[in-house]
């Protein structure tokens, strides 16, 4: 039976790049797909550097960030949409956008599905990988101890890569994270060996890429200038200095959770 | 609106849980804007049904890119159908 899917332009597409790494580049199957893994995250790369640098941007005003967490310690939701105006005001946004995330997905429903083509009719070569270790990437996970084996890798790396990626998630939501890659071992038994390697690859990527970022990062933020409590603030060191009433000047910080940008656009609403 | 004529949305919802239980978990990752892409699909489905509600979500997910600035954003505050 024939039927059209919309995403087979995709599987011929995958299954062709992952055709010619095997057989112009001459790497077996499973190799082929660490490889197109590894294409997708190289082609991830300039966003996550994006990142980083806005994260590097973010250690300036790390005390006005913690600041405003302390200050809606108890409402989660204001709590978010503080931040968030914060980081629109100065120009940083930690959190990872979703649309990159995207890209990923037709990947991943293309490789499951050739890789079910590939159980249905093997294509030549050796489907192996590691040797004897994995006998063959199209199996279920639970045809052959390895499976398990990897299956044990994959939750390790899972777990790992979600405690790189959530920067800004709360606790419940994070333990979730953690708790629900265990959870799917029986349903992910089902899956393709070939499909584990992707995602072990793709999750040992994100935690590479987590470890260079901390390392690019400095964990404290610059020292800022010593003030002790008997030293007065600066404006206030100012006017006094002037002896006359407080004045308005441009110079003025502005408050860090009073954006003014956000009262502005409800004006410009139509 | 009638809870029939809501059915196809809510289906939608349905599909952004499953969404959120399945790839979500596989993919992990943030979202720049509050609340979250899943968030606003699932709240502009309830509010603007499932034609609209789609096409919202599908424009704040391409608003969701590293070149865009993030922040608070909530379906009502969209200026697409009126």
């Amino acid at each position: 039976m024939i039927v059209f899917s919309p995403l087979s332009p995709l599987e011929d597409l995958l299954r062709n790049v992952l055709e010619w790494f095997h057989g112009s580049i001459g790497l077996p199957w499973a190799w082929a797909i660490v490889a197109v893994t590894i294409c997708v995250r190289l082609l991830m790369v300039p966003l996550a550097v994006k990142q980083i640098h806005s994260m590097q941007a973010m250690q300036a005003h790390m005390p006005e960030m913690k600041a405003i967490q302390q200050r809606f310690k108890h409402d989660k939701q204001k709590r978010n949409e503080e931040l968030m105006k914060f980081y629109r005001d100065n120009n940083v946004n930690p959190a990872a956008p979703c649309l990159p995330l995207l890209v990923q997905f037709p990947v991943f429903i293309a490789l499951y599905l050739v890789l079910r083509q590939f159980s249905k009719h093997p294509p030549g070569g050796d489907l192996s990988w590691f040797g004897s270790l994995v006998p063959d990437i199209t199996a279920h996970a639970n045809a052959h101890w390895s499976g398990y084996l990897l299956l044990a890798i994959y939750v390790g790396s899972q777990l790992a890569s979600t405690y790189f990626m959530s920067t800004t998630m709360d606790k419940t939501q994070r333990t979730m994270m953690m708790v629900l890659p265990i959870a799917f071992v029986p349903v992910l038994v089902n899956f393709p060996v070939g499909l584990v390697i992707y995602w072990v690859t793709t999750n040992l990527w994100t935690v590479g890429q987590g470890l260079v970022t901390r390392q690019l990062v400095p964990k404290k933020p610059p020292p800022a200038p010593k003030r002790s409590s008997r030293t007065p603030p600066k404006e206030a060191a100012a006017e006094s200095k002037d002896g006359a009433e407080p004045k308005l000047t441009d110079e003025k910080p502005a408050a860090p959770a009073q954006p003014r940008r956000v009262k502005r656009k409800k004006k410009a609403r139509r | 609106m009638s809870t029939v004529l809501r059915l196809p949305a809510y289906l939608g919802v349905g599909l952004v849980y499953v969404y959120r239980y399945t790839l979500g978990v596989l993919f992990p990752g943030g979202c720049k804007y509050h609340p979250s892409c899943s968030q606003y699909a699932i709240d502009a489905l309830r509010e603007y049904g499932l034609v609209r509600g789609v096409i919202l979500a599908g424009w704040r997910l391409l608003r969701c890119n590293p070149w865009s600035l993030g922040g608070v954003d909530y379906p009502h505050q969209q200026r697409l159908f009126k």
